[in-house]
């Protein structure tokens, strides 16, 4: 634990000392959801039910930049060698893992709360206080999975290159898959099962249950949180001590 | 006491030979110097005694333990510099070094930050400081624990010939606290400050000994003075064959033109090229 809380420490040092790089983790979604409600307006058919949509397509950006970000700034560990010099130094692959987490949670909580206000004032989402705080919890849990995500898979890539085809091969099939487009009961078989480990599938999920005014049945949230079990057991796991 | 023992070491990557059949002992509280062009597999060998790389075959003991399997045991007596200054450029010096220190007990970093003449700059971040300022605080990085071994891979690259003296003053001061430091180079000056070094040339270990036993036992051309006239010599062995020359006569004066160390090594990589 002591060798986690130190990574955290640092990251948020180096993200205190490289305030573009925290800017661009909130300013650019915020920028993207603004586009969207444009997009949306311009939309202006009664079949279109932008409640619908709006908090589905707000979690998509979400996933999206906080999956890119980690991922790169994992690689930038591996590229300059101080991942490498982590080990030699005594951390273990946990400590890293768990460290960028705990750090980027933090960032991810503001993201969230900071979405969540622009969303409020540019949607009619129709939900009360309880359902924004549902909306809040399902939005913060996708942004530690994205997170866990981007852990895991950075160790697929050597250098910030590699990165690049790793990102469509992540999102675009999330938008087919999730339900965010169409509903995945429509898909083929293999399909719905391989929708099953997609991680926007289950925040469309719990997303669609709160302006519907169900509240949120647990199902989709608890899975939301088996998967980052996952994402954070396997990139502990994948992490290689070797450069 | 040897701190390092490795036993007919062989790594590969791929079909590229980096290291085969190393053999080699440092002693405890020896400056040890592994010297050779790029790509004699300098890296290699100091990357697998730190833990990072595992070999091929061979057998590797550092300070009694396997590096690789007792990795995380060596940590906290093990200091090691790597090639790239490989520090958080963003962050200051002082976070740096407790940084990479932060899991090993008695960590000094206002000490190693000192020993490196660095506490003025302690908090500045770092990509304000110029590269050979990022190496020292990467040695202070390396040695802020108190490490009983420092493992320095080329240490000096890039750094001003008068920082390189400071430097290598730094290290034997080390040296002669008890610590046992190998250094990588292809500097032959700084091979010359070394206790002991081992010539690597595409993998293997060409020689290894004191480098000044390695400069006598090179070529010289000596002028001797008898009687007002001179007489010149072309001696092999330098150091062993001048001592017979002047123990006769009324020697009045030498004049010694010596191979230096780096023709020495030229002249035992070209013999190894040969083969």
């Amino acid at each position: 634990m002591e060798g986690s809380t130190a990574v955290a420490g640092r990251a948020l040092a180096q993200l205190r000392a490289d305030p573009r790089f925290l800017a661009i983790s909130l300013v650019v979604p915020l920028v993207v959801i603004f586009l969207l409600s444009v997009f949306f307006d311009a939309v202006d058919t009664p079949a279109f039910n932008q409640s619908r949509y709006a908090l589905p397509a707000a979690a998509f950006i979400i996933h999206f930049v906080t999956y890119v970000l980690t991922t790169i700034v994992l690689v930038r560990e591996r590229v300059t060698g101080t991942l490498e010099r982590m080990f030699i130094s005594g951390y273990r692959p946990t400590d890293v893992v768990l460290g960028y987490l705990l750090a980027y949670t933090a960032v991810a909580t503001v993201q969230s709360v900071v979405i969540l206000v622009e969303l409020n004032l540019l949607f009619d989402l129709g939900v009360g206080l309880v359902g924004l705080a549902a909306v809040f919890l399902v939005m913060w849990l996708l942004a530690v999975l994205s997170m866990a995500l981007g852990l895991f898979i950075s160790n697929f890539a050597r250098n910030e290159g590699q990165v690049i085809p790793f990102i469509p091969m992540v999102m675009v099939p999330s938008i087919f898959l999730s339900g965010l487009a169409v509903s995945v009961d429509a898909l083929p078989g293999w399909a719905r099962a391989l929708s099953r480990i997609v991680p926007l599938r289950y925040a469309v999920d719990a997303l669609r249950e709160v302006p519907s005014g169900g509240g949120l049945t647990g199902g989709p949230v608890v899975m939301l949180a088996v998967l980052i079990l996952l994402a954070l057991l396997l990139a502990s796991r994948t992490l290689r001590e070797q450069v | 006491m040897a701190a390092i023992e490795v036993a007919s070491l062989s790594k590969a990557y791929g079909n590229v030979v980096a290291l085969a059949e190393v053999d080699l002992e440092v002693q405890a509280g020896e400056i040890f110097g592994l010297v050779g062009p790029n790509g004699a597999g300098k890296t290699t060998l100091i990357r697998t005694l730190v833990g990072a790389l595992q070999a091929d075959s061979g057998n590797v003991k550092v300070l009694g333990l396997n590096p690789h399997a007792d990795r995380w045991a060596l940590r906290r007596r093990v200091g090691y510099m790597p090639q790239r200054p490989a520090l958080y450029d963003d962050l200051s010096a002082r976070r740096n070094i407790a940084f990479f220190t932060h899991r090993i007990e008695g960590t000094g970093v206002d000490e190693a930050l000192a020993l490196v003449e660095l506490t003025d700059r302690a908090d500045d971040p770092l990509h304000t400081l110029s590269g050979g300022m990022q190496q020292r605080v990467s040695l202070a990085a390396a040695l802020a624990h108190r490490p009983e071994l420092l493992l320095l891979d080329e240490p000096t690259a890039g750094v001003d010939p008068e920082l390189r003296a400071t430097f290598w003053e730094r290290i034997r001061e080390l040296a002669d606290g008890g610590r046992t430091v190998v250094v990588s180079t292809h500097q032959m000056a700084e091979a010359m400050a070394c206790d002991r070094v081992a010539i690597l040339r595409s993998g293997r270990v060409l020689v290894c000994d004191d480098p000044r036993r390695l400069l006598g036992g090179g070529r010289a051309t000596v002028r001797i003075w008898r009687n007002g006239r001179p007489e010149d010599h072309q001696l092999e062995n330098y150091a062993s064959a001048l001592a017979p020359l002047i123990r006769t006569g009324d020697v009045e004066r030498i004049e010694v033109e010596q191979e230096t160390l780096e023709d020495v090594v030229l002249r035992l990589i070209k013999g190894s090229d040969g083969r």
